[in-house]
């Protein structure tokens, strides 16, 4: 069955209980995501996109030829063979002379196209050792025929969509792209351009610079001025590869460009939800990176508009980089805190509503940057402790502080932790411990948790839950708080840091210890 | 992250770097921070529509492909050991640092500083090869061999060889609290089988030997050379230890067999000696090789290793000496 699978199989109990239903072809993608080698998971995590359909429905070339899914099903090395052989006549029709010479090259560039699209792994090596770059680059000329562009670009794009060398191996073909980028472009040539690109700037900061120096951030926005949505979807999908950084130089170009912040708010308030992604990330780049852009943002529609989007939608696709946004924004700055999300507003229930629904998501990266959000939020004013406090979300945050995986455990602890800490600080410069918070807490049964976090090989989620155990210690009311520490084994957990490799979490334990359980503990 | 960097100065709380109080401040990260990494997959899975394709499994060795706790090693000093993910720690660290001493229930992270522990503090042969001014308190640290004649020096040497921090104490008071804890646990197992009792029909010989000479009882069993040395009876470290304010607490040693059931939490820690006397020899193997015996439930700790049938003795000969006249 898969026999001619070439990458390294895991494959084990799935391939018998694997469906026969459908197409066989389709099993065969699935089966291919299921046994998951090296190669094969490197891909599924790149940021980059196959193109594997034409970008428009009304393609004439395609009708009469009954593809389905996928056609091409051979062995590697005959694909290879294949591929080699395709360039060949590539290179051939581009010499040609004759009065055919633009139908014979289109041909050819079909013929390579199918090939990289339409098999399982395409050939793409092999494309580039047979000579393929520097004839797509010869294709991709000024004035040569839209369906040209369009074939040679959709070949680069899948050549893009494999490693770093072979990624690099395109740097001759970049200017020609963001050209094509143009507005006296086709259209289509335009998109698939962008989707060439968007490949390109998906590989690393190098590339990304590259791109940067040559131009595209400011054609690809333009693009994604577009009315047609699977145009501005892809353009915003490449502008998000393009400015992710970690350098922060594209980010802060691009909003500079005068109508970005209005095209982000009308592109979130359509109702593509899958544009609405892209440009969600945008965003969520935007306000990861640059200050400026954080400044701006929230003095615009978007953040409404993205608690809007977070209230409403159900798709995780989208949720993810909504929500990822808005935390961007929150944590950079207390603007949003306490000009927009003031308590008592209506868009600040919204958001809390909003979050509270990731938390009960089944997602595991909801939970976690929900509650990284909400934590931030807890970070804000007595009045948003109190809200969140008085929330339903305070059974959801004890809860996950205790049964979930690690990493939200630890936000939930940033949360909970930030619901207890005052805003202020006391004489003796220590944030003051709200109480009335920390009983009901603690009450709640939030100290098993934070004991458990103490134990734990994470250096920053043991000194999380250590500070807590010194906020219960200290601040519990009638000085219970070490009775209470120790009846979940605290003492213990704290007694493990004497042989702990990291000075400061010895030092802080054993002070602790020292301090509330010295001689005259129990005494 | 700057939630917690600024640590306030404590005198109160003896620290001189200050102690990091909790501040509620809020967290930013960088895109490419590994804390996005999860909702980074997530997003190219979804494009790539394989979502759907993928079982738990593969989704899980693709995060651990991009987030890659791959610099996880386990924090205990000495240990080193290379963790694949954090969940694994706890098993790991119950396998490997709860050698626990089965005479005072003092927990080491390595089974050679058990049986330093176990040495020091147990061992009225080593108290008095001390006393006779032989070098006989071991660094702390594998590999050094150097050999110190008091605690105190020996805590010196650390301090100014190895760098250790000066309010490092290997003798550890263990706390009164803790004392109280083990006293609850020891109630929770009370009463067992009627035919364990011949099994350690034996040892109520060696105990009552034991009992008359309670300081110079020494094993029979083969001690091995250097590293590993089994003990019966608690010895009046108290004498030793250096920072000991509580000298009344000197007297108590054979007092205790006395006030076994009078005792209340007190200042006093090492007061066990006699009620695990008898099970000590039978456990004390498994002190001193911690690594291959799987320990319990935590809570329990002390107990793990104790068979249940040598915890009944224990409370029984806690009946009979409080029987003796």
């Amino acid at each position: 069955m898969a026999s001619e699978d070439t990458s390294p199989s895991h494959s084990h109990h799935r391939d018998s209980i694997k469906s026969s239903v459908g197409n066989t072809a389709a099993n065969r993608r699935r089966q291919q995501a299921i046994s998951i080698g090296k190669e094969r998971r490197e891909a599924l995590i790149r940021a980059k996109r196959l193109c594997r359909d034409s970008i428009f429905d009304d393609d004439d070339n395609e009708k009469g030829l009954d593809e389905g899914e996928m056609v091409i099903d051979e062995e590697q090395s005959v694909l290879n063979a294949r591929t080699a052989q395709t360039v060949q006549e590539l290179k051939s029709s581009l010499s040609y002379q004759g009065k055919d010479a633009t139908q014979k090259t289109i041909e050819a560039l079909r013929a390579l196209r199918k090939l990289l699209s339409k098999s399982e792994v395409p050939p793409i090596e092999a494309a580039i050792q047979g000579g393929a770059v520097p004839l797509l680059v010869q294709c991709l000329s000024f004035g040569s025929a839209d369906e040209q562009l369009l074939e040679a670009a959709w070949c680069v794009t899948n050549i893009a969509a494999g490693g770093p060398e072979e990624t690099k191996s395109l740097l001759p073909a970049l200017p020609l792209l963001i050209a094509h980028l143009g507005e006296k472009s086709s259209v289509h040539v335009a998109e698939q351009c962008a989707w060439a690109l968007g490949n390109v700037a998906g590989e690393d900061m190098e590339l990304r610079s590259i791109l940067f120096a040559q131009g595209a951030l400011l054609s690809l926005t333009r693009l994604m001025l577009s009315n047609r949505e699977s145009t501005a979807r892809t353009a915003a999908w490449a502008l998000s590869n393009l400015i992710k950084g970690p350098d922060p130089k594209a980010a802060n170009e691009l909003i500079r460009i005068e109508a970005i912040t209005d095209t982000i708010v009308k592109h979130l308030k359509t109702a593509d939800e899958e544009l609405v992604t892209e440009v969600a990330w945008v965003v969520v780049y935007l306000s990861a990176l640059s200050d400026k852009a954080i400044s701006i943002l929230v003095r615009s529609d978007v953040v409404p508009v993205l608690v809007n989007r977070l209230v409403g939608s159900e798709s995780l696709q989208l949720l993810i980089p909504v929500l990822r946004s808005l935390g961007n924004l929150v944590a950079a700055d207390a603007y949003i805190t306490h000009s927009i999300l003031i308590v008592g507003n209506d868009i600040t229930d919204q958001v809390l509503y909003g979050l509270i629904k990731c938390l009960k998501s089944e997602h595991r990266v909801l939970k976690k940057e929900a509650l990284w959000v909400l934590s931030n939020i807890a970070a804000g004013t007595l009045e948003h402790k109190t809200l969140i406090f008085s929330s339903e979300a305070v059974p959801l945050l004890i809860d996950l502080l205790s049964a979930a995986p690690f990493e939200i455990r630890k936000e939930a602890a940033y949360t909970l932790g930030n619901i207890c800490v005052g805003p202020t600080k006391g004489s003796d410069n220590k944030s003051d411990i709200i109480v009335t918070h920390l009983v009901p807490l603690v009450k709640g049964g939030c100290l098993p948790g934070f004991v458990n976090l103490v134990r734990s090989a994470d250096v920053e989620s043991a000194r999380v839950g250590l500070i807590f155990l010194e906020l219960v210690m200290r601040g519990y009311p009638n000085g219970e708080g070490p009775k209470l520490v120790e009846r979940e084994d605290g003492i213990d957990a704290m007694e493990r840091f004497q042989f702990h490799e990291n000075q400061e979490m010895r030092n802080v334990a054993n002070a602790l210890v020292d301090k509330y359980f010295g001689a005259d503990y129990g005494v | 992250m700057d939630s917690m960097d600024s640590s306030v100065a404590s005198p109160d709380l003896g620290l001189a770097l200050g102690f990091p109080f909790w501040v509620a401040s809020r967290r930013r990260f960088k895109p490419d921070d590994p804390f996005f990494a999860s909702g980074n997959l997530e997003r190219e899975l979804l494009a790539k529509h394989v979502a759907l394709d993928l079982t738990e499994d593969e989704r899980f060795q693709l995060q651990r492909m991009e987030i890659a706790d791959a610099n996880l090693f386990c924090p205990i000093a000495g240990c080193g050991a290379r963790l694949e993910y954090l969940e694994e720690f706890e098993d790991h660290y119950n396998t490997r640092h709860m050698a626990s001493c089965s005479v005072c229930f003092r927990v080491y992270p390595t089974s050679r500083l058990l049986s330093i522990h176990i040495s020091e503090v147990h061992d009225s042969f080593f108290q008095a090869k001390v006393a006779r001014g032989f070098p006989m308190y071991e660094c702390l640290v594998e590999g050094c061999g150097a050999k110190l004649k008091s605690y105190k020096s020996r805590q010196r040497h650390l301090i100014d060889k190895h760098r250790f921090p000066s309010n490092f104490e290997f003798y550890k008071k263990a706390h009164p609290s803790k004392h109280q804890r083990q006293k609850l646990q020891r109630k929770a197992y009370k009463g067992g089988d009627a035919k364990d009792q011949e099994s350690f029909m034996d040892l109520d010989a060696k105990k009552e030997s034991k009992q008359t000479r309670p300081k110079h009882y020494r094993p029979q069993q083969e001690v091995k050379t250097g590293t590993e040395r089994e003990s019966e009876m608690e010895v009046e470290t108290k004498l030793h230890h250096p920072q000991t304010t509580e000298t009344k607490v000197v007297t108590n040693c054979e007092a205790k067999n006395e006030k076994a059931k009078a005792e209340t939490e007190m200042e006093v820690e090492e007061r066990i000696e006699d009620i695990v006397s008898g099970i000590s020899k039978l456990s004390t193997v498994d002190a001193s090789s911690p690594s291959s015996v799987s320990f319990g439930h935590r809570h329990s700790r002390g107990f793990a290793f104790v068979p249940r049938s040598v915890r009944n003795q224990n409370q029984i000969s806690k009946r009979e000496q409080t029987r003796k006249p």
